[in-house]
């Protein structure tokens, strides 16, 4: 059989929430379409008031984007968090529920977490104050690197078409908490 | 003599060994299964093959030699539901059927509890290596029967009937059946004790034993079933239904290859999981994008709350960093790098119950198409520490809730590989995690006498029916959707109320309890139940997946996790008089902070604490409410969509309180028209209001990074967590390393 594809319009409302139910049953029970990135992306990036190519989104409003020679993360509002291989949730806001009120607004019964046990961190983007994550994890755990895409194999060899200037696949966040911790100390 | 004992002669008996094993070719299974280890080794690809010559030469034999094999594993799983007894099996199904190759290697499997797919198949392995061929002796007409955790499974609860398939005196396969049981004879509630330390209060154990010859049950089998258990119909019944499903598909199997050829069929099942194990490398790298993705789970043990000896009734916080690795060549990698030590109670786990649960997620997620076997989880790779929490270096260790943690855990992987899923544009794919966050159901497990005065212990499988999934990227979640269960469901109050002594009241979904998100949770059920005719009950709330202190971290995108479970119990509950004073009982939570349980009856309200016995005996006209939590939501709440907001409002998900501080959306009560209005103009305004409130409330992560870390260098944290990390720094080997370098402490910074 051919290769299977849909129109741009249906993976539009498909990543919207607006293509009827139907349709989307028949799409997740069909074969994957093979030009769904190209796709995915060309939606994504008309509904972006700024110009940087996406390179691959890394959630509902975080986008990894080609600016300059380099790769930053980029919220749909325009904000932007820096190298992809940072975590991003150091260059955001933070917010921990750590009072009972804030906690039984979320769990009015009983089994909810513990606040000198359990963080319930906020994540919000300080250009727009959208809830980009929250993270439930016990307390002083470091921040949570959600996923680090090894973009330069994704592109080179899982989609045949390299992206210029190379990148390691490396975890910088390291190196942004000794920069911080070297300011702490010359302070 | 068999029944199904088809002769065939075809050219392939030429080609036989003169050789006296049992296995195809007249090799031992042990030679097969040598081989085929070592083909793989050398070439990297299932029994060594590198081309396909029956599927490309004719692909569609292939696939019609795969349809009639699946067709039979799920024949097979019907019949063991017409003749098993118990509820568990007849009414929410908690069994499934797979077909293996002679070294133990699935071909096939059926729909059902399939994280036992893979396990059987170990279990066979273990046979091979035990040398059963020439010390125990395999023929035609056997079964085996093994709910061994040291040998491989999820609990003992889950019995596996494993059966031969020989042809023409040569074995060519294997047929196993697992059905889990409600009780198998263990310390009370007599499934999976909160209170079993060690693995020598855990009921029946089979280890790998043979029950049966020429097709009929040998009667010691059956005396020590009829003796060692409460329910032992439950369990003998199910027997039966597991080796008649055995018996079935064996026959199918040999009509298969009398159709196809003894030859054809045992180089056809070989391409079919080769091609497996080479689609499911496709399709990763077509559906997801590699990486590293990493999410802290936690573990929490109180058994100092129960029965367990003095020296194992330790409280504990275990840590598991769960690392999931997408590597270039498209292989899954699973590193439990850093995980904590392994500990006297039932709720560690091993890599076999990992396994389980890997096939589990790879089976509903991403190798849905019927074809999953072997190959799926040859493009698998995990790294399970020895003498950790998933590795235990002790035999002895309970192993009632083995596959506790690896389905919470592997929720945290499902979320983990929606992002993947998300990340490619296939939106369509993306689930947030649904933990199974029992936490405190008091209705868990249930152990006294009952309403025909019976002694009885039973492990309740109602409750994974009430679980409401995660959200999905694109929809809310739904009701019944639990990615370790794969075909949850409540059963039939009527044929519970046969079994156990309790009367049911209501199912009822309750208010306010979803991961909430720009898509929601499903909405999940409260069951309330009165205690019937028995002056003897007990409950336990098992150890299953505590979230007591620490939630499960399962929302994406901004949303929020879902409600962990609880329970509610009144004892000396006064409903005797409120009947005959005809006044209303509980039926469900009613409205969230004045529940219908605690208005209307009185008595003795008992909030069951996790991993415990309740404290007390229940009796007839005593209250038990029970619910399961849900599973996360996903994007920031305060961009619901508002017509979804007016749904949620209407149908009573969630009251107007908790809509405007999470939705932020206001709305008012028409009387007339007996629904909600959203306030737009209103609406906006809290949204703004809400935007700015994070803006300025929100602390840079700087400074809560400094905040945080002083935090940790003057240990400003209970025992239990400092325990928790000194353990996973003591025992990892990477993780401790990013710990430190996260927070820059020293090279040897322990609490």
């Amino acid at each position: 059989m051919g290769a299977v594809s849909y129109p741009k319009e249906v993976i539009r409302d498909l990543v919207a929430g607006k293509l009827p139910w139907a349709e989307v049953k028949s799409i997740i029970s069909g074969y994957k379409d093979d030009d769904r990135f190209d796709k995915y992306i060309e939606v994504l990036q008309e509904k972006m008031s700024w110009k940087e190519r996406i390179l691959l989104p890394l959630t509902d409003e975080l986008h990894v984007v080609q600016k300059g020679i380099e790769r930053i993360v980029k919220c749909s509002c325009g904000y932007e968090f820096g190298d992809y291989r940072e975590n991003w949730k150091l260059k955001a806001l933070i917010h921990v529920r750590d009072t009972q009120e804030e906690i039984d607004e979320l769990y009015p019964y009983p089994c909810k977490p513990a606040p000198e046990y359990c963080e319930i961190r906020e994540h919000y983007c300080p250009g727009c104050g959208t809830q980009l994550e929250v993270d439930v994890v016990p307390f002083g755990y470091p921040a949570v690197f959600d996923f680090l895409p090894d973009l330069d194999v994704f592109y080179r060899e899982w989609l045949a078409r390299p992206l210029p200037q190379q990148k390691e696949f490396k975890d910088l966040t390291y190196e942004l908490t000794r920069r911080w911790a070297e300011e702490s100390q010359s302070k | 003599m068999n029944s199904d004992a088809i002769g065939s002669k075809g050219p392939e008996m030429q080609q036989r060994s003169v050789n006296k094993g049992i296995g195809w070719g007249g090799k031992s299974l042990k030679e097969m299964w040598e081989e085929k280890e070592r083909l793989y080794k050398e070439t990297g690809c299932y029994y060594g093959l590198e081309e396909l010559p029956l599927m490309k030469g004719d692909p569609l034999k292939s696939e019609v030699l795969a349809s009639r094999l699946l067709a039979a594993a799920v024949a097979g799983r019907e019949t063991s539901r017409m003749i098993s007894a118990s509820p568990l099996v007849r009414d929410v199904a908690e069994l499934a059927v797979a077909i293996y190759t002679p070294e133990g290697d699935c071909i096939i499997q059926s729909t059902g509890i399939i994280i036992h797919i893979p396990l059987m198949g170990q279990v066979i392995e273990w046979m091979i290596k035990e040398n059963y061929e020439e010390e125990v002796g395999i023929n035609d007409g056997d079964c085996f029967t093994s709910n061994d955790n040291y040998i491989a499974g999820m609990h003992p609860a889950d019995f596996y009937d494993i059966m031969p398939v020989f042809w023409e005196g040569e074995l060519v396969g294997w047929v196993g059946t697992v059905i889990m049981e409600p009780e198998q004879g263990a310390l009370a509630p007599g499934c999976m004790p909160s209170g079993a330390t060690e693995r020598f209060v855990e009921g029946l154990r089979f280890s790998a034993e043979k029950t049966a010859v020429n097709d009929r049950h040998l009667k010691a089998f059956e005396r020590r079933i009829r003796l060692g258990c409460r329910l032992s119909d439950f369990v003998l019944l199910d027997r039966k239904g597991a080796l008649a499903a055995d018996i079935k598909v064996r026959q199918a199997i040999k009509k298969i290859i009398e159709e196809f050829g003894i030859g054809y069929y045992m180089a056809g099942i070989r391409e079919l999981i080769e091609m497996e194990r080479r689609a499911q490398l496709k399709r990763v790298k077509t559906r997801t994008v590699p990486g590293r993705f990493h999410s802290p789970s936690t573990f929490e043990i109180y058994l100092s709350r129960t029965i367990a000896p003095p020296h194992h009734a330790i409280d504990r916080i275990t840590l598991v960093p769960w690392d999931f690795n997408i590597k270039p060549d498209g292989k899954y990698s699973l590193d439990f790098d850093g995980a904590g030590s392994w500990g006297w109670h039932s709720s560690n786990t091993s890599p076999s119950a990992l396994l389980g649960a890997a096939c589990l997620m790879l089976t509903q997620t991403i190798a849905y198409d019927g074809k999953a076997n072997q190959g799926t989880f040859l493009a698998l790779e995990m790294n399970t520490p020895y003498d950790t929490f998933v590795n235990p270096s002790s035999p002895n260790v309970a192993s009632g809730m083995f596959f506790s943690w690896p389905i919470m855990g592997g929720a945290i992987w499902l979320g983990q590989q929606s992002r993947a899923f998300f990340c490619r544009g296939f939106v369509e794919e993306f689930r947030a995690p649904t933990p199974l966050g029992v936490g405190a159901s008091g209705v868990s497990a249930l152990a006294g006498r009952t309403h025909f005065g019976m002694d009885f212990g039973f492990q309740m499988m109602e409750a994974p029916g009430f679980i409401a999934g995660g959200a999905f990227a694109i929809r809310d979640g739904v009701l019944s959707d639990v990615i370790f269960l794969p075909d949850a469901d409540m059963g039939n109050a009527e044929v519970w109320e046969l079994v156990l002594p309790l009367l049911w009241m209501g199912r009822k979904f309750i208010p306010d309890t979803c991961g909430w998100g720009k898509y929601r949770s499903g909405r999940s059920v409260m069951g309330t139940y009165m205690v019937y005719k028995t002056a003897l009950l007990s409950l336990d709330t098992t150890s299953m997946a505590h979230c007591e202190k620490i939630g499960g971290n399962s929302g994406v995108f901004g949303g929020y996790p879902g409600h962990g479970g609880f329970g509610k119990v009144i004892a000396n509950a006064n409903t005797m008089e409120l009947i005959a004073q005809r006044k209303p009982l509980a039926h469900g939570e009613g409205y969230p902070g004045v529940g219908d349980l605690e208005q209307n009856i009185s008595g003795d309200l008992i909030i069951p604490l996790a991993n415990s016995y309740v404290k007390g005996v229940f009796r007839h006209g005593d209250f038990i409410q029970g619910y399961m939590g849900t599973g996360g939501g996903v994007g920031d709440p305060i961009k619901r969509d508002l017509s979804l907001v007016k749904e949620d409002l209407d149908s009573g998900v969630i009251t107007i309180d908790r809509c405007r501080r999470m939705y932020c959306v206001d709305a008012r009560y028409d009387e007339i028209a007996e629904e909600w209005v959203i306030e737009e103009k209103k609406t906006a305004e809290l949204r703004e209001k809400k935007r700015k409130e994070r803006l300025a409330k929100g602390m840079p992560a700087k400074e809560w990074w400094q905040k945080r870390r002083q935090d940790i260098i003057s240990g400003k944290l209970p025992p239990l967590l400092k325990e928790m990390y000194n353990d996973s720094l003591a025992k990892g080997q990477r993780w401790p390393g990013e710990f430190r370098a996260f927070w820059q402490l020293p090279r040897d910074f322990t609490f």
